[in-house]
C-alpha cells in the first residue's frame, strides 16, 4: 500500500471523526499537524490511533509507536508522521516485533 | 469505538495489551483521570502507551460524564465513580487485583475503591491526589466560581468568539457537565474519607505529589494516615505533574510497578 493510500485511509477517518464539515474545509496533507492545523481534540486522537487500529488490525504497532515519543513529540506530530509510521509497517520494512 | 455499558453507563474504555515481556506477570494497570476537562487522553499520551509497551495489559476509561464517555444527568458522587470502575472491571472480565493509577479527583475513587474493595486492588500510584478531607466541598465550590467567572469574562469581551475549535468545544463539554447534570451537586455533598478508614488500607501505596502544588498539604495528611506509603515530592513542580514531570513520573510508575510484580510472584 503507498503512502497516498494510506493518506486517504487517514484522511477518511479524520473526516469521520472531526465531521464533514469541518474536515473538508481544510486541506488535510502530509504537512497538516494535529494540533497546530486541525485542533484536534487530545481525546479525539485516542479514538483516531483505536480507528486506525482496527482498520488495519495487528499490522501496526501503535502502542510501540508512541511509547517512546514524549508528550510534545506528540503533539507537535503531523498526518505525515502516522502516514509514514504506517507505511513502513505495511511495507515490511517498520516491523511489528514482539519480544521473546 | 471500544464501550463497555457499566452501572448503566455507557462508558469508553481502550484496552491496550502488553508487546514486551518484562510486566507480563503484572497484574492489569487502570488509570483514572481527573475532573472536568480531564480524560483518559492525559494518560494515552503519557504513561498509558509505556506501561503497556513494558509488558503490563493497560486499561484506560472516561469517567461518566467525561471524555467519549456518556453523559448522564446524575450519578457524580465518589460513590457512583467507585460503583462505575466496579462494575467496569466485572464487565471486562477482570476480577484479580489491579494496580490503580489515580491522578487528582482519580487519586480520590482509587483511594476509595481501595477502602470498599480491598480484594480487588494490588497497589495504588496517587498522582496529586485529593482526597475527600474536610472543606473539600468549599474547594469544589471555589473552583466552580473560579471556571463560571473565567467563561462569563471571556463570553462578554467576545474573547470567546475568537478561540478555535478545540478550546470552544472543551468549554461546551465544560458547561455541560457543570450546568446541565448534578455534576457539582454530587461532589459538594460527598463525605469525607475518614482518616479512620485511610489508615486501615494496607495495600502498598505509592503518592508523587508536585513542591508548588495547591494540594501538598495532602501529602502530608497522607503520609501521616499511610506510614507504609512511599511519597516523592517532585521539585519545581505545581498541580500538573502528569504533563510537566512525564518522563520522571514514568520512570517512577514503572519502577514501582516492576518491582510490585517481581514481590507478588515471589
Amino acid at each position: 500500500m503507498t503512502s497516498e493510500q494510506v493518506l486517504a485511509d487517514v484522511r477518511a477517518i479524520l473526516i469521520e471523526i472531526m465531521g464533514a464539515e469541518y474536515a473538508l474545509s481544510l486541506d488535510i496533507g502530509m504537512e497538516t499537524a494535529f494540533e497546530a492545523d486541525l485542533e484536534l481534540e487530545s481525546i479525539e486522537f485516542v479514538k483516531l490511533s483505536t480507528m486506525l487500529a482496527e482498520h488495519y488490525d495487528d499490522r501496526i504497532d501503535f502502542v510501540g509507536f508512541l511509547a517512546d515519543k514524549n508528550l510534545n513529540e506528540i503533539i507537535d506530530m503531523t498526518v505525515g508522521d502516522v502516514v509514514t509510521y504506517i507505511a513502513r509497517c505495511l511495507d515490511g520494512t517498520h516491523a511489528v516485533t514482539v519480544d521473546a | 469505538m471500544p464501550e463497555v455499558v457499566a452501572n448503566g453507563v455507557r462508558l469508553h474504555v481502550q484496552r491496550l495489551s502488553p508487546q514486551h515481556r518484562l510486566l507480563t506477570r503484572a497484574q492489569p494497570v487502570v488509570f483514572i483521570h481527573g475532573l472536568g476537562m480531564d480524560n483518559m487522553s492525559s494518560y494515552y499520551y503519557t504513561l498509558a502507551n509505556p506501561v503497556a509497551q513494558a509488558g503490563a495489559e493497560v486499561v484506560l476509561y472516561d469517567l461518566r460524564g467525561h471524555g467519549l464517555s456518556e453523559r448522564p444527568r446524575t450519578g457524580y458522587r465518589v460513590a457512583d465513580s467507585v460503583a462505575d470502575l466496579a462494575a467496569l472491571l466485572d464487565a471486562l472480565g477482570i476480577d484479580g487485583p489491579v494496580h490503580l493509577v489515580g491522578n487528582s479527583y482519580g487519586g480520590i475513587v482509587a483511594l476509595s475503591f481501595a477502602a470498599d474493595c480491598p480484594h480487588r486492588v494490588a497497589s495504588l500510584v496517587l498522582i496529586e491526589a485529593h482526597f475527600t478531607v474536610a472543606g473539600w466541598a468549599e474547594q469544589v465550590a471555589a473552583e466552580r466560581d473560579r471556571i463560571e467567572t473565567a467563561v462569563a469574562g471571556a463570553r462578554r469581551s467576545g474573547w470567546l468568539d475568537q478561540l478555535g475549535r478545540k478550546v470552544t468545544r472543551l468549554l461546551a463539554m465544560a458547561d455541560e457537565l457543570i450546568n446541565h447534570t448534578t455534576f457539582l451537586a454530587d461532589l459538594k455533598a460527598v463525605q469525607p474519607l475518614p482518616a479512620s478508614q485511610l489508615r486501615q488500607l494496607t495495600c502498598p501505596v505509592r503518592a508523587v505529589y508536585g513542591e508548588h502544588s495547591d494540594v501538598i498539604d495532602y501529602a502530608r495528611e497522607l503520609d501521616a494516615c499511610l506510614p507504609h506509603c512511599v511519597l516523592t515530592v517532585l521539585a519545581g513542580c505545581g498541580h500538573s505533574v502528569l504533563m510537566d514531570a512525564t518522563a520522571a513520573l514514568r520512570d517512577i510508575v514503572l519502577d514501582w510497578l516492576t518491582t510490585q510484580t517481581t514481590a507478588a510472584v515471589r
